[in-house]
Order: C-alpha cells, then sequence, then structure tokens
C-alpha cells in the first residue's frame, strides 16, 4: 500500500498546508493509542450520552430496557438477519444468568450468518445507487466476497482500500462492484467513495460550488482526478460467461462514449468549462479533499489509487471512522448521529458530538476492527432500550431504540424457513450473472421488498404492491399452506398440536415473542368459530405475516 | 420441531405461573371480542359488478397516456420516412387524411386519424446507450450525481393524482425491469408504478387466493391482533391495507379487465396485447388514473430492421389509432395527452445486416390530446435524415412541453434526500408551436 509519489515542491507544499486544513474541517479524533475492552467502552458511550444528551435535556424520559423476547428477536436480526428458532427463544428467556446478553452478542458474532447478514446491506449500500442496471450482475461477488472479509473481521480500511484499488472480473472480484456500479465514470465513483466511505456529499460540487457546505467545484473534479485511467472492458464470451474487467490503463484508458461504445479516453480528468460546455475543460491533478494531499499530473492509475486508499483510511482522516461508526450505530439504535446518515458534513454538527468521536476513536484506534465495534455499541444501553416511535425534532436522541424495517433478504428468509425450503433453491441455472440475480425468486423478491439502505428510514413506508404481495401472492399462499408437507404450520398440525400450542409456535415463528392473552384469546376464538381447523391455521399465519410487527424489528 | 414444541410449551406453562388457560380465556374473550376491526368494504360481494355512473366517470382530471417503445424505435419506418433516398431502404411513404403529410406505409390506420397527431421529427437527444437513454426520456435526466430522479409518470402522479381515485395514480404495463428507471426516486416508492405484466385481465396479486368471505375474515382477524397486540404507530399500517384491500375489491379494477368491453370496441383495438393495454389504459384514464404508460418492447432493430420494424407496427399501429379515436369519441382526448416515444431513434444508413443502429441525434415522437393540435409535423430532418434540419427539439423541449399540457410546472423544485433542490426539469422550453 505504500505509494510511490514524486511530488513536486509545489505539490508539498500544498499537502502541508491540507494537513492543517484537514485537521480544522474534520476535527480531529482525540486519537487513543490503545482500545478499551468492548465493556468498557460501551460504559462510556452510556455515560458521555447521559452527560451531553439526557442529563442537559429536562425533556428526557428513557425507554426501559427491552425484555428479552424483544432483544433476543432484535438481535437475531441485528448480527445474523434471521429469527431465533423457537427452541432459541426458549432457552433465552429460561437462561438465568446475568450476562446472557453479551453472551448471545459473543456467539452470533461469530456466526458465518453475520457475515453474510452485513454484506448483504453493503451490497445494497452500493448497488441502490447505480446507474446501470446491468451493474447487478456484479451483486453476488460483491456479497460473496464482503461475507468473507466481515466473517474474517477484515478491517473496514482494509476492505475500504480493498474497493478503491480493485481491478479484474465484475463477476470474480466483488471489489470492482463500486466501480461496475457507477459504470467506472471518475466523476460516479469520485461522488460514491465519498459518500459511502467518507459519509461526504461531495458530488453536489460537481457543477457548482457547494451550495451549503464548503467544497468548491475544483475539489470534487480534483477527487475525481484520481480515477480517469479505470475503465472497464468487455472481453466478450468465454464458456458462455460474459467477460467485463475492470482494469487501469496508463497509456489508452477505457472509456464509455456516447452512442453505446467503448473507446480510448484522455489519461487525465478534466473539469468542464461551465461557460463553453464544448471546450475540453481544465486539467485537474489528483487532490485529496479531506487532507489536501495531492499527486502530479501524469501520475500512474496504480499510484493514484494506492494513494487514494491510503490517505482515506489514514487515522488522521476523521471522516472515514465516523462514516463508518455513525451508519452502523444508525442501523443498530435506529438513529444516527447526522441524518442522512451518509451526509456528515463538513458543517454540521452531530445529535452527540462527544460520543461520536469516542466511538470512532476507539474505532480508528483498534485498527477499524468492525466485530469490536459492534460488541460495543451492542452492550450499550443505548441498545438495550425499548423501541419507541421516531423523535420529534425537539424530543433529544437516543433515549429509547427505534424500530428498522426488515431488509427484503431478511423477510425472504424467514418466508423460506417457513416453507421449509433452502431459501436458494431453485436459482436459475444460467451462467449469465445478471439473470441468475434478477431471476431467482431472491432476486424478485428484493425488487418489491428491496430499499436503499442509505434512505431516510422515516420515508420508508409499505407500499401497495408490497401490501398485496402480502395478501394475494403465490408466495404467501404457499408460506401459508397446512397442506404442503413441508411447511411449518402442516409440521404442526401433522404432530398433533392442540390449539394453544400452535397459536404459540405461530407466534414464536413469526415475531419471535409469546402471544399476549388478548392476543391467545382471539387466535383461539377464530379457531374454535373455524369449522377447517387447518384453514383456521393458516388464516392466523396469514394475519401475523401481514401484521406490520412482521415487518420491523423492535 | 418437535423438540422445540416442547420447550415453548414448557416455557409457556412456567411464565403463566399456573394460571390455567381456561381461566384467562374466560376472563379476556369478551375484551378481545371487542377489539375494532379495520373498515371494510362493506358493499355487496368481492368487485361487485356495478355499472359506472356518469358522476363518477367525471371525477377525473387531465391524464397521460405513455406508448413506450422500448429498444429505440426506427424513425424512418414510421413517422419520417425517406421514400426515395438510399437511407429509406425499402419503406414507402403513404398519405394520410391531413393533406402534405405523409407517414410510413407501415402506418396505415394512423394515417386515418393524423388530424389528431403532432408529429415531431426534430427531436435531438445526447444519449445512445439504452439503459441511460431510457432513463433520459424518463426522467429528463442522465443518471448520476448520487439523485435518484423521478420517472415522469412519478411526478405526473404527485402532481396531478385525483385524491378519490381508488385505483393506483400511475400504472405501467409491462417492464418489470425497468423498475429502477421509472421509479418515483426521490419522491419515494409511494410514486413508483403499479406494475402489470399481462394486461387484459386482473393485475398481479389482485385477487384473494381464497374465497371473499374469507378474504374478509382475515383482514378482520388481522386487524383485530394487530390491536390486541397493543403495538403502536399502526396507523399507517392499517391505512395502507385499508387502501390496498378497498382498491382489489373496488369495482374501478373492473378498468383492467378488457373483456368488459363490446366485442366491437375490443377488436378495434386489434389482437396484440399491446392493444389491450392500450385499451385499459382508456378504462383507467376515464376512472380517474392520471398516468398510464404502455411498453412495446423489441424496437432495437440492428438487423432484419425492415421486417421486424413492421411487425412491430402491426401490433402498434391499429391500438394506437383506435385509442386516439376512442379517447375522442368520449370526450377524454381534450384531458388526456398521448405521447409515443422511444429511447432514441436508428441510422438512416442501413447496416449491412439490413439493420440500423442506435442513432440520438435525429428521431421522431408523436404526441396527440392533451391540447396539442393534431394535424401538424413539427420540424424536419435532412433529405438522408442524418441530422435535424430545422425547429429542434431537445428532450428537455419535450419534457417542458409534456408538463405544460398537464398543466404541471416543470420549473417546481424536489428536495433530494440530502436537501438539495431539483428542478422538475432543468432547462428546455415548452415547443409552443404544438399547442392551441
Amino acid at each position: 500500500m505504500k505509494s510511490t509519489v514524486r511530488r513536486r515542491a509545489l505539490g508539498t507544499s500544498v499537502a502541508l498546508m491540507g494537513l492543517v486544513l484537514g485537521v480544522r474541517l474534520g476535527g480531529n479524533l482525540a486519537t487513543a493509542a490503545e482500545p478499551v475492552p468492548p465493556r468498557q467502552a460501551a460504559a462510556e458511550v452510556d455515560r458521555l450520552l447521559n452527560e451531553e444528551v439526557f442529563r442537559v435535556n429536562p425533556a428526557t424520559q428513557l425507554a426501559p430496557r427491552s425484555n428479552d423476547e424483544i432483544f433476543l428477536r432484535r438481535i437475531y436480526l441485528d448480527l445474523v438477519g434471521e429469527h431465533p428458532s423457537p427452541a432459541e427463544i426458549s432457552a433465552f428467556a429460561l437462561d438465568p444468568s446475568t450476562d446472557k446478553r453479551a453472551a448471545l452478542v459473543d456467539r452470533l458474532i461469530d456466526d458465518p450468518r453475520y457475515g453474510r447478514n452485513w454484506a448483504r446491506y453493503w451490497r445494497d449500500v452500493i448497488m441502490y445507487r447505480r446507474t446501470a442496471e446491468q451493474a447487478l450482475a456484479s451483486a453476488a461477488a460483491a456479497e460473496k466476497y464482503l461475507t468473507e472479509q466481515f466473517n474474517r473481521n477484515v478491517g473496514w480500511d482494509e476492505i475500504a482500500a480493498a474497493f478503491v484499488t480493485a481491478s479484474g472480473s465484475v463477476f470474480e472480484n466483488g471489489q470492482t462492484s463500486l466501480y461496475m456500479a457507477q459504470g467506472a465514470d471518475p466523476n460516479d465513483v469520485a461522488s460514491e467513495v465519498s459518500r459511502i466511505f467518507l459519509g461526504i456529499q461531495i458530488q453536489c460540487a460537481q457543477c457548482h460550488d457547494h451550495p451549503t457546505d464548503r467544497w468548491k467545484r475544483e475539489q470534487f473534479h480534483e477527487l475525481a482526478a484520481f480515477f480517469p485511467r479505470v475503465g472497464l472492458r468487455r472481453a466478450g464470451f468465454a464458456a458462455q460467461m460474459p467477460s467485463i474487467t475492470l482494469e487501469g490503463n496508463d497509456s489508452a484508458p477505457l472509456v464509455r462514449r456516447g452512442m453505446g461504445t467503448f473507446g480510448t479516453g484522455s489519461q487525465e480528468h478534466f473539469m468542464p468549462d461551465l461557460k463553453d460546455p464544448s471546450s475540453p475543460g481544465k486539467q485537474m491533478t489528483p487532490v485529496f479533499f479531506a487532507n489536501g494531499k495531492q499527486l502530479s499530473s501524469g501520475s500512474t492509475d496504480a499510484d493514484r489509487r494506492s494513494s487514494l486508499a491510503e490517505w482515506l483510511t489514514a487515522v488522521d482522516n476523521p471522516w472515514f471512522a465516523k462514516a463508518f461508526v455513525n451508519r452502523v450505530w444508525s442501523e443498530l439504535v435506529g438513529e444516527g448521529f447526522y441524518e442522512p446518515i451518509d451526509d456528515l458534513g463538513p458543517d454540521r454538527t452531530p445529535s452527540a458530538p462527544q460520543t461520536l468521536d469516542y466511538l470512532a476513536a476507539q474505532f480508528a484506534a483498534s485498527g477499524y476492527d468492525v466485530k469490536r465495534l459492534f460488541r460495543t455499541i451492542l452492550r450499550t444501553a443505548a441498545y438495550g432500550r425499548e423501541s419507541r416511535s421516531r423523535r420529534a425534532p425537539d424530543q433529544p436522541p437516543f433515549t429509547a431504540n427505534v424500530a428498522q424495517r426488515l431488509r427484503a433478504d431478511q423477510l425472504y428468509d424467514v418466508f423460506a424457513s417457513l416453507m421449509g425450503y433452502d431459501p436458494d433453491a431453485g436459482m436459475p441455472q444460467t451462467p449469465n450473472p445478471l439473470q441468475r440475480f434478477n431471476n431467482g425468486a431472491r432476486g424478485q423478491f428484493n425488487l418489491l421488498f428491496g430499499y436503499d439502505p442509505s434512505a431516510r428510514r422515516e420515508d420508508l413506508t409499505t407500499t401497495i404492491p408490497q401490501a398485496l404481495t402480502l395478501m394475494n401472492s403465490q408466495l404467501i399462499n404457499r408460506v401459508v399452506s397446512a397442506r404442503t408437507p413441508s411447511t411449518d404450520l402442516s409440521k404442526l398440525i401433522q404432530a398433533g398440536k392442540d390449539d394453544e400450542s400452535i397459536v404459540l409456535e405461530l407466534y414464536l415463528l413469526c415475531l419471535a415473542r409469546e402471544p399476549n392473552e388478548a392476543e391467545y384469546a382471539a387466535c383461539l376464538e377464530h379457531l374454535k368459530s373455524t369449522p377447517d381447523r387447518a384453514a383456521g391455521c393458516e388464516d392466523l399465519l396469514w394475519s401475523l405475516l401481514n401484521s406490520k410487527e412482521f415487518l420491523y424489528r423492535r | 420441531m418437535d423438540s422445540q414444541l416442547s420447550h415453548s410449551v414448557r416455557l409457556t406453562a412456567h411464565r403463566r405461573g399456573g394460571v390455567g388457560r381456561r381461566d384467562f380465556l374466560r376472563t379476556l374473550l369478551p375484551v378481545a371480542g371487542a377489539a375494532a376491526g379495520w373498515q371494510l368494504p362493506t358493499s355487496g360481494g368481492y368487485r361487485d359488478v356495478l355499472g359506472l355512473h356518469a358522476a363518477e366517470l367525471q371525477q377525473r382530471g387531465k391524464a397521460c397516456i405513455v406508448l413506450w417503445m422500448q429498444g429505440g424505435p426506427s424513425q424512418l419506418e414510421t413517422f419520417d420516412p425517406k421514400p426515395g433516398h438510399a437511407n429509406g431502404g425499402e419503406t414507402k411513404a403513404i398519405d394520410t387524411n391531413v393533406a402534405g403529410i405523409q407517414l410510413a406505409d407501415n402506418l396505415p390506420h394512423l394515417a386515418t386519424v393524423a388530424d389528431r397527431l403532432a408529429v415531431v421529427r426534430s427531436l435531438t437527444g445526447r444519449e445512445g446507450e439504452h439503459q441511460r437513454a431510457t432513463y433520459l426520456m424518463h426522467t429528463s435526466y442522465l443518471p448520476g450525481g448520487g439523485v435518484r430522479y423521478p420517472s415522469l409518470g412519478s411526478v405526473v402522479a404527485s402532481e396531478i393524482k385525483q385524491p378519490n381515485c381508488e385505483l393506483p395514480p400511475y400504472v405501467r404495463f409491462g417492464g418489470g425491469r425497468n423498475q429502477a428507471i421509472a421509479g418515483g426516486g426521490l419522491l419515494g416508492t409511494t410514486f413508483d408504478p403499479f406494475i402489470v405484466n399481462v394486461a387484459g385481465r386482473s393485475p398481479e396479486n389482485t385477487t384473494p387466493t381464497t374465497e371473499p368471505t374469507r378474504f374478509r375474515d382475515r383482514l378482520q382477524l388481522a386487524a383485530r391482533l394487530q390491536s390486541a397486540s397493543g403495538m403502536s404507530d399502526v396507523d399507517e399500517h392499517r391505512r395502507l391495507y385499508e387502501q390496498a384491500s378497498q382498491m382489489i375489491m373496488s369495482p374501478h379494477m373492473q378498468a383492467f379487465d378488457t373483456q368488459q368491453e363490446s366485442t366491437e370496441v375490443r377488436e378495434s383495438y386489434g389482437t396484440s396485447s399491446f392493444g389491450a393495454a392500450c385499451l385499459a389504459a382508456r378504462r383507467l384514464v376515464e376512472r380517474g388514473v392520471s398516468f398510464v404508460e404502455v411498453e412495446l418492447n423489441g424496437w432495437d432493430t440492428h438487423d432484419n430492421n425492415f421486417v421486424r420494424v413492421g411487425a412491430l407496427c402491426k401490433q402498434m399501429d391499429q391500438p394506437f389509432a383506435a385509442l386516439l379515436k376512442d379517447l375522442g369519441s368520449r370526450g377524454l382526448l381534450d384531458s388526456t395527452l398521448v405521447v409515443w416515444m422511444g429511447e432514441f431513434g436508428r441510422t438512416p444508413r442501413i447496416n449491412p445486416r439490413g439493420g440500423r443502429d442506435h442513432f440520438p441525434r435525429a428521431f421522431s415522437a408523436a404526441l396527440a390530446g392533451g391540447g396539442i393540435r393534431g394535424g401538424q409535423v413539427l420540424g424536419s430532418t435532412e433529405a438522408g435524415g442524418d441530422a435535424v434540419k430545422d425547429r429542434p427539439v431537445s428532450e428537455l423541449d419535450l419534457f417542458r412541453t409534456i408538463y405544460q399540457s398537464l398543466g404541471i410546472n416543470a420549473k417546481k423544485e424536489n428536495m433530494s434526500s440530502i436537501g438539495r433542490p431539483i428542478k422538475i426539469v432543468d432547462g428546455g422550453e415548452p415547443v409552443t408551436e404544438l399547442f392551441g
């Protein structure tokens, strides 16, 4: 990763100035030399929140600690993306030990489903901003790559660097997916690298100086100048597989041309002249806006991208740690320090600055240890509280957890489990990765139920087509069927369970909790009044799958 | 599964602390029975066959139907034939019911309604790749910049949807794959299209898998359980289910069922599924739907252009003409804008495989209704079709024209997720000659 950069005299002095500037812009992290253990860090987070938010705000009313059932479903969905089984629910409820929540976190974070769950999350972060549908062809590779990295607990800096310096087949090397999603266009890649890894929406400065932040148009195009020499190359079909590779090319970079063809581009990036759009514009040298470091024009593609990867992930770049912490905290606690979660600054104030700084500093000091960050946040009282509705702007943040909508993959896995199916069985056998991704039952389901993880969650609502699918689709009909031998429901009936046991089991399977007494009463009454018992059971299951609670983790 | 079951049952007994199940049932049944149900449609049976009253039919405002020719339709074989020039190939031109206006011989039915059509022959675009051009011709923006631009249909739905219409404001026939392109974008999923894959009958998932009475029972049970759960914040979910269930049980859903039309009307639209979708589009607009897009795929004729375009025109020509006549005879054409377009045109020069390639520089679109003056041709191309000769119309101008026809302020700004103002159309001018 060491870059061999020849800096000119001017470049060096600009870089030095930039270092000073960078500190002022991002606010330096109070770098911790050694990270403290998650238990201790979690306690410090709660102390800081109390000090800077709750104690100074008279409107603070902390939600109570969630009960075991709510916590269990929450932690399962948050870590492994699936429901706990009825047996796991029972075991957890009956476990008398006092540290069982922390022990559960430790167990689940080493479950291979953890990596897959978060890989799918980041796959969506990248793919939902794709500028061409063909990019979905690299989605499966992205998921596979990220699953391995998260499960091996590779540092976030290494993962980010791999995405920035990626090359090779877009179907085999998942790191290439960010370029693939943006058609390797330097402007669009620059926007996404900044948004995803730094939480900075510098693309607003693409056409004019940023209206509210201080980024200048030049700074955006200086970032884009790291990417002019990397392009996608279509290398025809090999063994029925379309072959597309991401390649750096220092003599004749590949670019997309207007008429849907690929051609040779410029070795340097040019900022368009707004007054004269037909002129080539101004040639830009690569400069990283966050620290002011720069390369000379003429630098190789390898130098450009490896330097950027190094500067992007350096501990002196506070945005890198903050952007990740803000996202993970937001997913787990339900609200980010900054919202939208990918718009951090530079002139915005987070809702609990000391807490965020502390978590970011711990994260950086740990070598961007992702599992450690999860362990820390999941141990906080802030995470463990009952959930409430999203707060009004004048109410203090983090007094409760906030219910999160299940992601499409999570819903699909619950359905598959209720059907007694391997969720990915019956995947189309076509060698074309795009068709495989789109046409599988999971792909179709994701098309309807998926959402951009960076979208404001308060804007996410169930849509009519989703409701119609949950009510009337063949999928739901199969899930609730008491007559198909593989379904959980038909197994329960075959096992000769009485009404009350069936009601209990259905609640455990769908909502991972016991029914309350009013629910028991309503369900048993329904079963009693329905002549066809199996049909009555199907009605119950259908009703639970069409509840709001099923679609959200509380 | 068995061992899990016994675990759970033991757990229940343990938790209940010895309260017998009969006891608590006796106590709680009346309470649970009084739980409020969802408000359900009360009229007759499921999807009653009711005639629509004239008053209901009048509860609609402006509307737009886009006939979307996916793949890039050849202008030379449709609205801008070049007989007598080498580029024209074997396509001939025919006279229409408007003196001086000729169309390609693939369009005999449209030739009889040219007095209602405004043909734009001088459209000029900036993108020649399918996905990007499709995005451009749906949103007026090229993809990128981190903004998910809303499609034309989504903007129309959000601006002028009829508040009391039980049907979705934006319906799209075909093209599930283009969901990301033709979606609500920054306006939110509320304004995504309601996609119908097969025209002519009930859309997917709008028919319950159970008997109507059992479906109602299920809705009531679900409502009762939801209120028994004590969960807060369920109002929006409840309203959505009311809306969705009301929609599918609404007599207005018959709009999708073209079998309700007389044989004569159905036959006037021809036998293609595109024709069935055009007829359904008319029925939807009649019932207050604001935007319908009907897709006809297959125009990417890199080879065998003349045969393939001829076959596509056979599917498209008659329904398009029938739609204009039908809207006209029902007094709907003044308030309904019909737009025929694709993502780009095709190269005037015929390639060695008898095909035409992508060509955004000079191509055609056709408009009718919605205040557009029919019987006119706007702009022209050079003799060989290689470039616009006069009155160039950019895609921005086209979008401005569409929004002007629908009474929508195209300069209005919507906010992106990060608070960046995004104009509905950024630039261009309405083509004023097309109106009046």
